[in-house]
């Protein structure tokens, strides 16, 4: 086991960031920390990364204390872009990070790979948003870790990239290499993870297969107007309002067949996407009823 | 070693790079020493007593505000809550502050000396330079563990205008501007009790070939001792809310 956590809890001031949290990683996997914004995702990695301590329970990394430096050797973690010295430049942010490190890759190597190279002597505080971006998640490489832990990633990526840095993750991944990534972007755990784990409020809900996870939380919107709709299967969840129906589904096109062979009479049908937070509200409730 | 001189690298780098801090950190200390100081030093021996006291002015300077402000300014930044969680001890990182808190001492307190030559007429023998050396690092750590301490007893926000709240009168009691007995008798009868003037009484002696006295080394030592407890023990409070 390369990280583990066994029934940790963490309360940071009032708040139960973290209640009674167990979570394995293995060596080699990548594992997906999914859940919406306050799911306690962001603490759970500062107590893996040695930045706290639980208030009870365990946490291990490679065998060992993760506030004790010298286990952090085989850690290479994402700092947020926003926070770089600003006086420094690129090559001089990753030579100090790659420092630390016993056997860190090239600084020329790091560079390349997230695309930095011409912007190597470019002061950081010059950078936009997205180079700043591809600095902070090259560091988390440079040290030539085992275990990589990015917290959010891709969040204020353009398109491109997140294509190229999602790329990267899986070079790293093929060499042997382990990651934990945090998300709520159910489309990025189910494009790179081995495992997701489904964290709300604190809590692990359920673990599993990228696919597993998605029908559970996988869901989709159907807006139509109608006068009175049938009886339908595989309805999570249903609002009216004058002859406006929303209905939540995991499955929008048998539902869509379902409607059509029905033969009911309906108009301006669309489906939307759900974000993660809303299938999670959705979700929960459903499981709360029953 | 390769970590110390990393982290030193970095913060000398950032020293250099940002001229509107470092240039009229420099020169503050001295220009004072011109408009109040200079053209009333018409004597070798009241020449060197009062390079003493605008040396050890300009090194409070430093180490007061590198690290007091500093720190503070550290507190909420995500980079360094970041290099926490790079495989080192905090130590090379501290040890990296240090020593360029000590370089910026040294050229502020030389610059000062410098302009002293150009316009008084000091004159101070060789020998007397390791004491004055040893006199102004001990101070100057003094006063940057004082420093830290305020950076993490108060907010960020007001770590700034509180350290100018304690610099400025501690620097004016302490003697570092006019002579003691020239001061109001009420400054005269607070000042022995302010580190800044234990800390002058190792100057003064150190500048004109006299003796120490024992007690106001004690005196510096346990104010340095019992502003790094009160550091320390404002640290740890913080550490405990903020993670």
């Amino acid at each position: 086991m390369i990280a583990s956590f066994d029934g940790v809890n963490k309360k940071l001031g009032r708040v139960h960031a973290l209640v009674g949290v167990s979570l394995h990683v293995q060596p080699g996997e990548l594992l997906a920390l999914l859940g919406p914004n306050g799911a306690g995702k962001t603490t759970l990695v500062s107590l893996l990364v040695g930045l706290r301590s639980p208030d009870s329970g365990r946490v291990r990394l490679n065998d060992g204390d993760p506030r004790n430096p010298s286990v952090r050797r085989i850690l290479g973690v994402t700092p947020q872009s926003t926070g770089f010295p600003p006086t420094l430049r690129v090559c001089e942010v990753v030579e100090l990070v790659r420092a630390h490190y016993p056997k860190p890759l090239q600084i020329s190597d790091a560079l390349e790979r997230f695309g930095l190279i011409e912007l190597a002597h470019r002061s950081v505080s010059a950078l936009s948003g997205g180079q700043a971006r591809r600095l902070a998640v090259a560091l988390a490489f440079v040290g030539n870790p085992r275990l990589v832990v990015l917290d959010e990633p891709t969040t204020g990526l353009d398109v491109e990239s997140r294509r190229a840095l999602w790329e990267q993750i899986k070079v790293f991944r093929k060499a042997g290499g382990t990651t934990l990534l945090t998300t709520h972007y159910l489309e990025e755990a189910e494009e790179l993870a081995d495992r997701v784990v489904l964290l709300a409020r604190g809590k692990v809900v359920t673990s599993g297969s990228p696919n597993e996870i998605k029908r559970r939380v996988g869901l989709r919107q159907v807006h139509l107007q109608a006068r009175a709709l049938p009886q339908l299967d595989g309805v999570t969840k249903m609002e009216h309002r004058e002859g406006h129906f929303i209905i939540w589904t995991h499955d929008s096109d048998a539902l869509v067949r379902q409607l059509v062979t029905s033969g009911v009479d309906f108009a301006d049908l669309e489906v939307l996407p759900v974000s993660l937070e809303e299938a999670f509200l959705a979700a929960l409730n459903k499981e709360e009823m029953a | 070693m390769k970590l110390l001189l990393v982290h030193t690298k970095a913060e000398l780098i950032t020293l250099l790079r940002t001229p509107g801090f470092l240039i009229p950190t420099m020169i503050f200390p001295s220009m004072f020493f011109l408009m109040f100081a200079a053209p009333n030093l018409k004597f070798v021996s009241a020449a060197n007593y009062t390079t003493g006291s605008f040396m050890a002015f300009a090194v409070f300077t430093v180490t007061f505000f590198q690290f007091g402000v500093g720190t503070a300014n550290e507190r909420d930044n995500s980079w360094s809550s970041y290099t926490r969680t790079l495989p080192a001890p905090p130590i090379y990182r501290n040890l990296a502050k240090v020593i360029t808190a000590a370089f910026l001492a040294l050229l502020a307190a030389s610059v000062l000396v410098g302009t002293s030559i150009l316009t008084t007429p000091i004159n101070i023998p060789l020998v007397r330079w390791p004491r004055i050396f040893l006199t102004l690092a001990a101070g100057g750590l003094m006063m940057g563990t004082l420093g830290t301490a305020i950076a993490y007893l108060v907010s960020p926000k007001a770590a700034l205008p509180i350290a100018n709240l304690i610099y400025l009168p501690m620097a004016y009691l302490g003697g570092m501007w006019m002579p003691i007995r020239f001061m109001p008798k009420l400054a005269q009868k607070i000042s022995p009790y302010l580190p800044s003037r234990q800390w002058m009484e190792l100057v003064w002696p150190a500048m004109t070939g006299g003796r120490w006295e024992i007690t106001h080394w004690l005196a510096l030592v346990s104010f340095t001792i019992a502003f790094a407890l009160l550091a320390g023990w404002a640290q740890h409070h913080d550490e405990r809310i903020r993670f």
